[in-house]
Parts: structure tokens; sequence; C-alpha cells
């Protein structure tokens, strides 16, 4: 018998659980549902699932609880959804230690490359494998050298300023997934740096410049408005 | 926060009224004290006290400052300006009726006063009302017309017990498919609308790089409408513009999607961002048919407050785009103008000031 992966989806609309668990199914996934926070977290330790799919907004308990549930105990993957009457929850959330998010309406390859990209990320402890082993990150004519702190486009270096390399590394190890612009500016200038996102927009604006060929129809560095920056995915 | 903030407006206000009404009886006093001077007997004094109170009530809030200053009239006049001078002397009679007199027209003259604002505020109110019915119902009618087509199809498939072919079916869940995607986007201007809270129009700006902005809705765009050139444009200096950048995503998309679906035949569109001044500008220009010239004046407003239903471009919904685009413009105290290019195909540009207007909570 094949092993599959196994998703958990927590989501109180049973349309919306439907159509996903018919699409994760039709993908060859294990599908479990919970309609609810609680029916959810005795499912979580009941059957560990390989990731959970989270809606923010459910009836019985602030969706926050169970990540925090969770995070007290597991690294396990969590993706979370979110509506856009929500939009400061899939930060904080994000903040509190989710994956990653999928905004409502959603289609169901973006669903798919999600999940997929959680996944991986939890095989490989150190974030991306390649990485670990060559000490380079490439993505199409993107490469970084984490040896040399260099990074080069279509062979060139870029010559980027060491903060800049800093940030470029950073998504570049977390490639696919979305950094929030707390999480950056801490990681860069340290836990007092006041949460001034400006600097960190006039950097990437250097950085585009420097790796992108129109900085404004970037091809490696996408922009989340209002949560982050996420690098382009080299293995999807 | 709320709460505070009215606080504050309010003394300013108190004092500005107590200020007046000082000002107002200083300059009774003076001109009673040159009258005197000039003139015999005593008679315009309580005439230019009459004029003072009916001034403060009108120019001051509610009934407080206009009986206080019948008060103050009345004490002045005994007081300073009648026999005995500088002494009460209230057993003459005639003074419990000038009391009256002074009581009777603040009193009379601060309620017509308040009467008028509360007047002004209804009538505004109303306004703003009538435009958000007008909304309101355009919408929903908007709204009706893809729904329709997304029962009516999914019916027809469930229904059909394999009747439809594969290609039959497939058309008419592309179909489903696309109006669901049309109501999304009109959800989307919805919530927009609903951001931006009444009269206040007060939004939460951060100062964002315009490029990203620009990048961020070209990419969604180009998701929607895979067929259709985006050629974008934005300068070496990174502009770094206070907005809210969810709803200024809102504005591109809406303007990109305009430029593709009214512009009939568009098959290329530009879009630019440039400094101007101390604005930054973003131009969404296209090859398309442009705007028909009986609409250039009103495009903005669609219509909307004395809007005919049939005026409306019914399923296209032109009007709400817009007039979502310059709602949002507006409560970033920026501008927006429309134009037909020479070469044909339209433009539409906004303009938003690049500094932290007194129009956005910079304190927060």
């Amino acid at each position: 018998m094949k092993l599959k992966d196994k998703v958990l989806i927590i989501e109180d609309e049973q349309n919306i659980s439907n159509f996903i668990s018919t699409v994760l199914t039709a993908n060859d996934f294990d599908v479990l549902v919970a309609n609810n926070g609680a029916q959810a977290l005795s499912v979580i330790t009941s059957h560990c699932p390989d990731l959970i799919i989270l809606d923010l907004g459910l009836p019985d308990m602030d969706g926050g609880n169970i990540l925090r549930e969770v995070r007290s105990w597991s690294n396990l993957p969590i993706i979370v959804v979110s509506a856009r009457t929500h939009e400061h929850d899939k930060v904080a959330a994000l903040d509190m230690g989710a994956d990653d998010y999928i905004e409502k309406p959603f289609g169901t390859s973006e669903l798919l490359a999600r999940i997929r990209t959680a996944i991986r990320h939890t095989r490989t402890p150190l974030e991306n494998s390649s990485i670990a082993r060559s000490g380079k990150f490439s993505v199409r004519g993107l490469m970084i050298d984490y040896d040399k702190h260099r990074v080069f486009v279509d062979g060139d270096d870029v010559h980027l300023t060491l903060n800049e390399f800093k940030i470029v590394a950073l998504l570049g190890k977390h490639a696919g997934k979305v950094l929030t612009y707390d999480f950056l500016i801490r990681e860069i200038w340290g836990p007092k740096a006041k949460a001034d996102n400006q600097i960190l927009r006039v950097n990437m604006a250097n950085i585009r410049r420097k790796i992108e060929k129109n900085p404004a129809d970037p091809q490696y560095i996408f922009t989340e408005i209002g949560v982050g920056y996420r690098m382009l995915d080299g293995e999807n | 926060m709320e709460e505070k903030k009215r606080i504050k407006r309010k003394i300013p206000r108190a004092l500005q009224d107590a200020l007046l009404t000082v000002g107002v009886f200083a300059s009774a006093v003076a001109l009673c004290t040159l009258l005197r001077r000039l003139a015999e007997g005593d008679g315009y004094v309580s005439l230019v006290f009459v004029l003072a109170v009916a001034a403060v009530s009108r120019w001051t809030e509610g009934y407080f400052w206009g009986i206080f200053s019948s008060l103050c009239g009345v004490i002045c006049v005994n007081y300073i300006f009648t026999f005995p001078y500088w002494e009460f002397n209230f057993t003459m009679t005639g003074y419990p009726f000038t009391f009256l007199t002074l009581l009777a027209v603040s009193v009379m003259i601060s309620a017509m006063t308040t009467q008028i604002k509360k007047q002004e505020r209804l009538r505004m109110e109303t306004e703003k009302e009538s435009v958000r019915a007008n909304l309101l119902r355009a919408m929903s009618h908007d709204i009706r017309t893809p729904l329709t087509s997304v029962v009516g199809n999914t019916a027809a498939i469930l229904e059909s017990n394999g009747a439809f072919s594969r290609e039959q079916e497939q058309k008419l869940l592309q179909d489903v498919n696309e109006d669901a995607q049309w109501l999304i986007r009109m959800v989307e201007n919805l919530l927009s609308i609903t951001r931006i809270s009444d009269e206040q129009a007060k939004i939460t700006t951060e100062m964002e790089a315009a490029e990203e902005i620009v990048a961020v809705s070209v990419q969604k765009f180009s998701k929607r409408f895979p067929g259709t050139n985006v050629s974008v444009e934005v300068p070496d200096e990174v502009l770094l513009v206070p907005m809210d950048a969810t709803l200024i995503q809102q504005v591109i998309m809406n303007l990109l999607e305009n430029a593709v679906i009214h512009g009939e035949g568009t098959t290329k569109i530009s879009l630019s961002v440039r400094r101007e001044g101390n604005t930054a500008c973003f131009a969404v220009c296209d090859n398309g048919r442009g705007i028909p010239k009986e609409r250039l004046g009103t495009i903005f407003s669609g219509g909307l407050s004395g809007m005919q239903h049939n005026d409306f471009d019914m399923k296209k919904n032109m009007g709400i785009g817009l007039s979502v685009c310059h709602t949002i413009v507006k409560a970033h105290g920026g501008t927006m103008s429309a134009e037909n290019l020479k070469s044909g195909g339209a433009c539409f540009r906004f303009y938003l000031p690049m500094k932290e207007g007194k129009s956005n909570e910079t304190e927060r």
C-alpha cells in the first residue's frame, strides 16, 4: 500500500472543506476533516497529521488558540486560511508560528503549491536541503552562495551590501514561504530594532534594482501586501 | 481613541465661544463708553447690548453662551451705563423687563441657530444616504445577473443526467467560473468601500514603496487576464508613499480591468509611476476605444447621486469600479483624472501626496 501524507482540514464551512478535501484526495493525500476547534485538537493528538489547514474564523474558538496549542509540542506544518476581513489575524498567525497562509478565495493550484512547500520544509531540518549540501541556493538565474556571501544573477555577482545579502539569504533559506516584515526586521536588525518597515522597503527596492530586470515586475522576490516577502520556490 | 478625539475637539470650541463672548462684550462696552462721551442720555445702551446678545447667540454653540451673555448684558446695562453709574440699582422699574427681553432674544436666536445646524446635518446625511442607497441598488442589481447564470448553469448540469456532452459541460462550468470571479471582484470593491468609514474617511496609512504595490497589482491582474500585455515602468528613485496598500491595489486593479473590459479591443496597457512635485503619479493608459465624450465629465461620480437605473453600465459595473477608485484616492488626500489619448485609448491617472497629509492619523 502506498503511504500518503495526511492532511487535517479545520474548517467550519462544509462547502469549503468538501472542496478542499476533494482536491486533496484527487492529488494523493489522506484527508481528515474537523468542523470545530475542540474536535480539531482531539484529531490532532490522536491522528498526528503531516499538515494542518486551519481556518482562522472558527465558531467555537479562536484559530490562534489551536496554533499556540499545537506549537507548544510540535513543529508540524500549519497553513492558515484567512478571509479579507481578518487581515491582521493572518500576520499574527504567521508571527505565532504558522508556516504559511492562503487567502479566500483561493484556487486549487495555489493551495497545492503551498501544501507541497510546507511539507517539504519540515522534511529538511536545515530548511532547504540543497543549501545544506552545497552551501548554495539557486532558482532560475539567481544563485545565493552562502559560504562566500554573494549573490549571482545569470552568473554575474550583483554586489549586495551586507544587509541586502542577509535579507536575500534569509528569503532563500525559506524559499516559497512568506516571511513577515517583523520577522525580517528582527532577524536583520535585531530584536531591539523598532518595527519600522520603511528601512526594509528601501533595502528591498535596492535589492530589486540589483537582481531583477524590472523592479516593478519581479521574478524572484514577491511582495505579499501587508504581510511580507516571499522568494520564488525553486522546487515547485 | 474616538472618545478622546471628540473631547479634544470640544475644548477648543468651548474656548473659542468664550473668547467670542468676551470679545463681543468688550466691543459693546467700548462702543457704549464712546457713545456716552458723544451723546446725552442712555437710550442706546439697551439696544447695543441686545445686539451683542444676538451676535453671541448666533455665533456660539448651544444655549449656554447666549443665556450667559444676556445675564452679563443686564449687569452691564444696570451697573455701568445707567444712572447711578458703577452701582447696582434694581429698584428702578423696567430692569426685570430689560433682562427678560435680553433673555428672550438670546433663547430665540440660539434655538434658531441650533435648528439650522441640525437641518444642515440632516440634509447632508440624507444626501449621503441616497448615494449609498443608489450604490447598493446598483450593486444588488449587478450581482443578480451573474448569480442567475451561476444558479442556472449548475442546475442545468445537475439535472441533465449526463445529457450534455463533455464540451457542453465544460462551457457551462467555464461561465460559472467567470461569473463567480466577477462576483469576487465585486465583493472586494464592496469591502474596500466599507473600509473607508463614513464621512471621516480616515484610513490607516503606512509608507509603502509604490513599485511593490504596482508589481503586486500587475501580477494579480495577469493571472486574471493572461491575454493582455501590461508594461510597467517605475523610476529609479524609490517612491515611498503613505497609503493603505490594499486599497491602492484595488484602485490599480480596477483601472487595469476597466481598460480591458471597457476599452473594447485593448491589447496593451501601460502602467507607470513617477514623481510629480510632491505627489506620486500613477497612470494607467490603454490602446482601446477610449472614453465616450459624454461620459468624461461625470466619469468618477458614476452619476451615483442622481442616477437613473438605465444609465448604468449594467453588467460591467464601470460606474462602481471608478467611483470606488475615486473614493479611495480622495480618502488618501489625492486626486484623479481621466482623458483620451491622441493616439486613441484612455488614460486614467491618480496622484497621491508623498508626505503624510493632515488627513492621516500620524499619532498612532
